[in-house]
């Protein structure tokens, strides 16, 4: 049984699994009470951004922009991001400011913390924080945006001056990119746990927020830029997804001396273990009852569904650290994860991913720098009975008649995915059951393979047996 | 209004003005000049506009459904424009699928041209039935140096069909209106005329500026049938690059959205002389007189008569019981351009009155029709930001917001019935029939039950401990 890697060749991006980096240094700001973003650049690169986050969190999504014009691609846009820093400090006073970098400014050049440092000294009342994170479209992708955005806030905010031994009793939780539903449930297990999290950062609420008469300022939830500035003073940093979090988990390390521990995103039962185990590793604080008792019922879930689900091959696609967790819920319902695309370029990610893939004793093609319509002509070639991934696969899905269960960023077609989880044991069970009934959804009252269909056996055959150690058995 | 949220941003009063008596404008900064529009945007003033890309490739071109379109630049503006805009077509290629150029680091350092040239020939290749190239030009890709038109011109060699470059780089123009202008521009250069074809054209339209959002032309497109008229092409809505191509053929124009497409009407008035009518086709009163204006130009008048009577008949007994329902609700439009002048009109047909109007990319012949048309009294807003929109909502308290998917979730966080303008909650809106499902729409928003639940129940945010009281210290 071996996996391989495959790099999609083509120039053309045809149907691309990912956009680009400023609206995650957004939405990473969103999760920072009263923190305001303006985006230097031009208008769309603010607008198209908000409109895609109202889409999947169905939220008011308010984001500043310099409005950079053909004039300023001449003299600079300085003057603009003057004027905008200005404008938000007094018509908002913020807890904090964010400024994200574009295409544009950066190919003119603009230095945008001297810009900062220019608007400090001509207001010197202005105290608040102001960040700059360098986020050009055409570096990385959205997922590069809220790793930059993460960094420089553990450069620039946590308090260096610390007694020695000095703490907070907290633990930092990088959660990476998840929907507030995710983090909901992340701050249950702690908090089942008897342990306290400072969250970095934190939209549980600021993007899932309720109905108030009236209105607040600015929204409830968020951690606050006190509380990052504390952050150097816990107990130890997790980051839970590697590649958005986990480098500024090490800066954590390395200049406030808070222990990093970076960990693959938490998804189905050896993922959450690994989780809970860090936990108690650090706290020295036992696994409670009730988790105990959600991991047996994950464990039950999956034994109950193994006759629908074992052998169905599945497509998924999407951010790295996504695929990673997934990968693991796949294994462990006995599901072929037949084709992980992402559209990063990432050698050592794929690598890891055709070893862990062979551990998990599953066959799988990893295709880098890939985009969804490789993998629909991949699919057309030999089928999967089932997809993963946010809401542009459904293109694939309709064509193909294939059930697509929407995991990932942005879930704009269908409703409240963003106060789903799909994290810890009880975001495992849910995901569970919402694959096996996406199954029965499609072929009603039984399930039968796609692949076997295609292949003419009846019956599941064809499905490999993978014996005590390790080796296939093809019956 | 004085603006509370506009203290310290004077800039804006004169993008605000009320509707004095006799029609004067009466300018938030004290004068009776007219209200200023189309011009660049105070930064950091949270404005809704978006860039020239958007209005070139989301609105004029995106709908074009036999085309690539492929975005020469960075993923971002290619995937956030990919896919969620209605324009509806028979086919849905040009929805389904969205190509980029995929400018990384090295290309924007070394140049684009053969990384486009490539993918050109790549995207033809997987799509050999496509009838043109559509190429939109990004920020990156235009501060770089790309000479696109040369590149364009290279793959028509070589894949042997049209290939259509979009000079619609996001920094150009105040707001997407320059986009449009673009968009409009570029086709009428390179595909208007370029075929043709023979026959008789004497009783043929084309309909400039609909862009079939939730299949609009349903609603409309059999009445002009129903005269005896042949249409060629839409502009851009459910249109094929072979339709553009002979659009010059046209005995008449008729011009709907004035805002993002007269510039072709006026070039192809210029080139072949063909006259164009303005129109609008919404409501009950304008869609007759869009057909009326376009059977007097063919002198088919009698048929129209019979037409509209016909169709009248159809819907006003659904009319007349929304309008018992809506009468005397006061009403805060908000879009993009001209929409806002077409529903006045419509809405007093439904027994409402248009309140507070306002505009992301309106020009002054726009703010001209508005204030023609609305009542004394009616604030007036261009490119207003998202805490105007907010204080309006709150101190001015309409019954109904009709906006975009943006402003949906402030008005509902406020608790404003809400109806989407833009790309419809049901839709189609237009013609006769579809004025019954924008009604039905209006009431379903204004009198769901959900209201009354929040009214009655709803409660202040619980104080949150952290925020209020700053930093929780830890005991011990």
């Amino acid at each position: 049984m071996t996996s391989f890697l495959t790099v999609q060749e083509r120039a053309v991006a045809i149907n691309p699994t990912r956009s680009c980096a400023p609206i995650g240094a957004m939405l990473a700001n969103y999760g920072i009470h009263g923190a305001i973003t303006i985006n230097h650049g031009s208008q769309g690169c603010a607008t198209y951004p908000r409109h895609q986050m109202a889409r999947h969190f169905r939220e008011p999504v308010e984001v500043a922009t310099s409005s950079l014009t053909e004039k300023t691609t001449v003299y600079g846009g300085k003057q603009n991001l003057l004027a905008a820093l200005k404008h938000i400090w007094e018509r908002f006073h913020p807890t904090m400011i964010m400024i994200c970098s574009t295409c544009l400014s950066e190919t003119i050049g603009d230095d945008i913390p001297a810009i900062i440092d220019e608007f400090l000294n001509t207001y010197p009342d202005v105290t608040i924080p102001i960040l700059s994170v360098k986020t050009p479209s055409y570096i990385g992708n959205h997922t590069t945006g809220f790793d930059n955005f993460l960094k420089e806030i553990a450069l620039n905010l946590p308090d260096r001056r610390k007694k020695k031994g000095e703490t907070n009793g907290k633990l930092n939780i990088i959660p990476g990119w998840v929907n507030p539903g995710d983090i909901r449930e992340l701050k249950r297990i702690l908090r089942e746990m008897g342990l306290r999290g400072l969250w970095i950062t934190d939209y549980e609420e600021t993007l899932d927020g309720g109905y108030y008469n009236p209105r607040p300022h600015f929204p409830r939830g968020g951690t606050t830029v006190e509380e990052l500035r504390n952050s150097s003073k816990s107990l130890a940093t997790i980051a839970l997804q590697r590649h958005i979090g986990g480098e500024a988990a090490h800066i954590y390390e390395q200049r406030y001396n808070v222990p990093a521990h970076v960990l693959t995103m938490p998804i189905g039962l050896k993922n959450t273990d690994a989780f809970v185990d860090t936990l108690i590793a650090i706290t020295d604080h036992a696994i409670p009852e009730t988790l105990e008792v959600e991991r047996a019922r994950l464990l039950d879930a999956l034994v109950d569904t193994h006759m629908y689900t074992s052998g169905l091959r599945v497509a998924f696609y999407g951010d790295l650290d996504l695929l990673e967790g997934l990968v693991g819920l796949i294994a462990e319902m006995g599901m072929t994860p037949a084709y992980i695309l992402t559209a990063a370029d990432n050698r050592a990610w794929g690598e890891r991913m055709v070893e862990l893939t062979e551990e998990l004793g599953v066959e799988s093609e990893i295709i880098l720098k890939g985009d969804l319509h490789e993998l629909h002509k991949r699919i057309k070639q030999r089928p999967v009975d089932l997809l993963m991934g946010h809401s542009k696969g459904k293109f694939i899905a309709e064509a193909e008649n294939i059930p697509l269960v929407r995991v990932g960023f942005p879930v704009e077609d269908r409703f409240g995915y963003h106060r789903r989880s799909i994290v810890g044991y009880n975001g495992a069970i849910a995901l569970v059951d919402e694959v096996t009934n996406a199954i029965f959804e499609r072929r009603a009252t039984t399930v039968v393979s796609n692949t076997l269909i295609e292949t003419g056996v009846e019956g599941p055959t064809d499905i490999p047996i993978t014996l005590r150690n390790g080796a296939a058995h093809h019956p | 209004m004085q603006f509370k949220c506009n203290q310290t941003l004077p800039e804006r009063a004169i993008h605000i003005a009320l509707k004095g008596p006799g029609g004067t404008c009466q300018r938030g900064d004290g004068t009776n000049c007219f209200i200023a529009s189309n011009v660049a945007t105070t930064p950091g003033d949270m404005t809704e506009r978006g860039c020239t890309y958007a209005g070139c490739r989301g609105v004029v071109g995106g709908p074009v459904k036999d085309a690539i379109q492929l975005t020469h630049g960075p993923i971002g503006c290619a995937f956030f424009s990919w896919g969620y805009r209605p324009h509806l077509a028979e086919s849905d290629f040009h929805i389904k699928y969205t190509f980029v150029s995929d400018m990384n680091e090295t290309n924007i350092v070394f140049g684009g041209e053969k990384k486009l040239l490539q993918s050109i020939i790549e995207a033809n290749a997987e799509f050999p039935d496509a009838k043109a190239v559509f190429i939109y030009n990004t920020c990156s890709t235009a501060l770089i140096g790309d000479d696109g038109r040369d590149v364009a011109k290279q793959a028509e060699a070589i894949i042997g069909k049209p290939v259509v470059f979009f000079e619609c780089e996001g920094f150009r123009g105040v707001s997407q209106s320059m986009g449009h202008h673009v968009g409009n521009e570029t086709i009428f250069r390179q595909l208007v005329g370029s075929v043709e074809p023979e026959g008789d054209f004497s009783r043929s339209i084309n309909i400039i500026g609909d862009y079939n959002i939730k299949n609009d032309i349903r609603t409309f497109e059999y009445l002009f049938e129903a005269l005896g008229l042949r249409i060629i092409a839409r502009f851009t809505g459910n249109v094929s690059v072979d339709d553009l191509k002979i659009m010059h053929k046209a005995a008449l124009n008729i011009v709907h959205c004035q805002r993002s497409a007269t510039y072709i009407a006026d070039m192809m008035k210029e080139k072949y002389s063909t006259p164009y009518i303005n129109v609008t086709l919404w409501g009950i009163k304008n869609m007759a007189q869009a057909l009326r204006d376009t059977a007097a130009f063919f002198g088919l008048e009698a048929r129209a008569e019979e037409v509209i009577a016909s169709e009248v008949a159809r819907i006003q007994p659904h009319i007349d019981a929304y309008r018992q329902c809506l009468q005397g609700k006061r009403v805060f439009i908000y879009q993009g351009g001209p929409r806002v002048w077409h529903w006045i009109e419509l809405l007093r047909e439904l027994g409402m009155e248009t309140e507070t109007a306002a505009t992301t990319f309106g020009h002054t012949d726009d703010y001209e029709k508005i204030f023609k048309q609305i009542a004394d009294g009616a604030l007036v807003i261009d490119n207003p930001n998202v805490p105007e929109i907010e204080e309006i909502l709150t101190r001015r308290r309409p019954d109904l917001f009709i906006s975009g998917n943006k402003e949906r979730y402030v008005a509902y966080k406020l608790g404003v019935p809400f109806v989407n303008g833009h790309t419809y909650d049901t839709g189609p809106y237009a013609g006769f029939v579809g004025m019954v499902n924008f009604a039905r729409d209006i009431d379903k928003a204004l009198h769901a039950p959900v209201w009354n639940v929040l009214h009655q129940h709803a409660r202040p945010a619980p104080a949150d401990r952290r925020t209020a009281h700053g930093f929780e210290e830890v005991p011990g």
